[in-house]
């Protein structure tokens, strides 16, 4: 033999390629004619070759051409994208909105001080209200208020509110909270 | 009575090869342009012709069926979505093997499970590999390529090569590229090529020589068996 085996080993790749000079190709086509076991290697490996390039080997599942055409349509559509995206968000935040304002509810008349019973804000409240002498009027008002009718008596706060009347729903409860100083 | 082929024939074939090949990548650069001025419905028309091969790319490279189709997926839509960038150095079915290959990477780096198992040598190129000796290799028909064992055998045998043996192989032996164009796409040079092709085949063959072809499974080498030349 010309050549050893493990020189057949090296090159038997360029040999299947038909990437070897003529003098190379010779050799090793002369070591085949004479080594059992690397003709076995060289039928072995083309052997191989031939059966990964047959295309049944790598082949796409049934169905999928019909489910990459789908991503892509979905992807080729922002505007359906973008109002599903929209709709999500607006989802999301209208329930944190309400939470939110809920939530200023419930703590803003913590910090506050409350009049007695179920009272408007004190800081809405005059400390001397007025109620309608001669009127049936079950409000108190702050005075100058154009839903008090008849003769005006001023009284404070508390007592006006012991006497079971209510915060006129003009005057007193619409009325912005007063600032301090 | 045939003619044998003739130097003036085959250059004649080879002529006509490049001006196909020249007249396809006109065609697909149109279709580029179309899609780019906005038509997009036309990138089905574009990849058409490439979805085998994506998929089998990324199939060999992740040996398992429900990953290749979602990376094949990813790589399309890439693909679609950087079509800008495609510099048209290339063609678009190597661009896209490349896409495909970098998904098929990228899938293996995240899945925490992985690295994959590699079953076969993994240590320096050049070194010399040892192929095992199984004098009584006999020759498996395409015909066996009906039986679904047998085609997951051979993925299973070549989804045990370490990547880059895998890559090699995957695109000269299975997509048929050059050994220029192999080499473009994986960023290594001609003879890294070659020497991980090699390594690739005999490993193949060493995996499946003890067992397929005669049962269908996949009998892994056990034992050393004695070599002529020792």
């Amino acid at each position: 033999m010309g050549i050893s085996c493990e020189e057949v080993w090296r090159d038997v790749s360029d040999y299947i390629d038909g990437d070897l000079d003529p003098m190379q190709r010779a050799a090793l086509d002369q070591h085949f004619a004479e080594c059992r076991q690397c003709t076995a290697l060289l039928n072995g490996t083309r052997n191989v070759i031939d059966l990964y390039r047959d295309q049944r080997v790598l082949a796409p599942p049934d169905g999928f051409q019909e489910r990459l055409y789908q991503r892509l349509g979905e992807t080729r559509k922002p505007s359906r994208h973008s109002f599903l995206a929209w709709t999500l968000t607006a989802a999301a935040t209208v329930p944190l909105v309400l939470a939110l304002f809920s939530a200023r509810r419930l703590i803003v008349p913590a910090h506050n001080t409350q009049s007695p019973g179920s009272g408007p804000d004190a800081r809405q409240v005059p400390e001397t209200v007025a109620i309608s002498q001669d009127q049936d009027d079950k409000f108190y008002h702050v005075a100058g208020c154009s839903h008090l009718h008849g003769k005006p008596k001023f009284l404070p706060v508390g007592e006006a509110i012991r006497e079971g009347y209510s915060p006129c729903p003009v005057c007193i409860v619409k009325r912005k909270p007063a600032k301090k100083g | 009575m045939l003619r044998k082929p003739t130097v003036e024939d085959g250059f004649k074939k080879g002529l006509a090869s490049a001006v196909h090949e020249s007249s396809a990548r006109a065609a697909e650069g149109a279709l580029i342009n179309r899609i780019l001025s906005g038509h997009k419905e036309s990138f089905m028309e574009l990849i058409r012709p490439h979805q085998r091969t994506v998929y089998a790319t990324v199939f060999a490279l992740l040996a398992n069926k429900q990953d290749a189709e979602d990376v094949a997926q990813d790589a399309f839509l890439k693909a679609l979505a950087r079509l800008n960038q495609f510099r048209k150095e290339s063609s678009f079915g190597t661009w896209l093997i490349q896409i495909a290959i970098n998904e098929a990477r990228m899938r293996n780096r995240k899945q925490w499970h992985i690295p994959m198992l590699s079953l076969t040598d993994d240590k320096d190129d050049g070194k010399a590999y040892v192929p095992k000796d199984f004098e009584d290799w006999r020759e498996i028909p395409s015909t066996a390529l009906e039986r679904a064992e047998i085609r997951e055998t051979l993925v299973k045998a070549l989804g045990s090569l370490a990547q880059r043996y895998r890559e090699a192989f995957v695109l000269r032996d299975i997509h048929d590229l050059s050994i220029s164009e192999t080499s473009a796409i994986l960023g290594i040079s001609p003879g890294a090529v070659k020497t991980r092709l090699r390594r690739a085949r005999l490993m193949l063959r060493d995996i499946l020589a003890p067992g397929l072809g005669h049962d269908g499974r996949l009998g892994w080498a056990s034992k050393e068996v004695r070599k002529p030349w020792e």
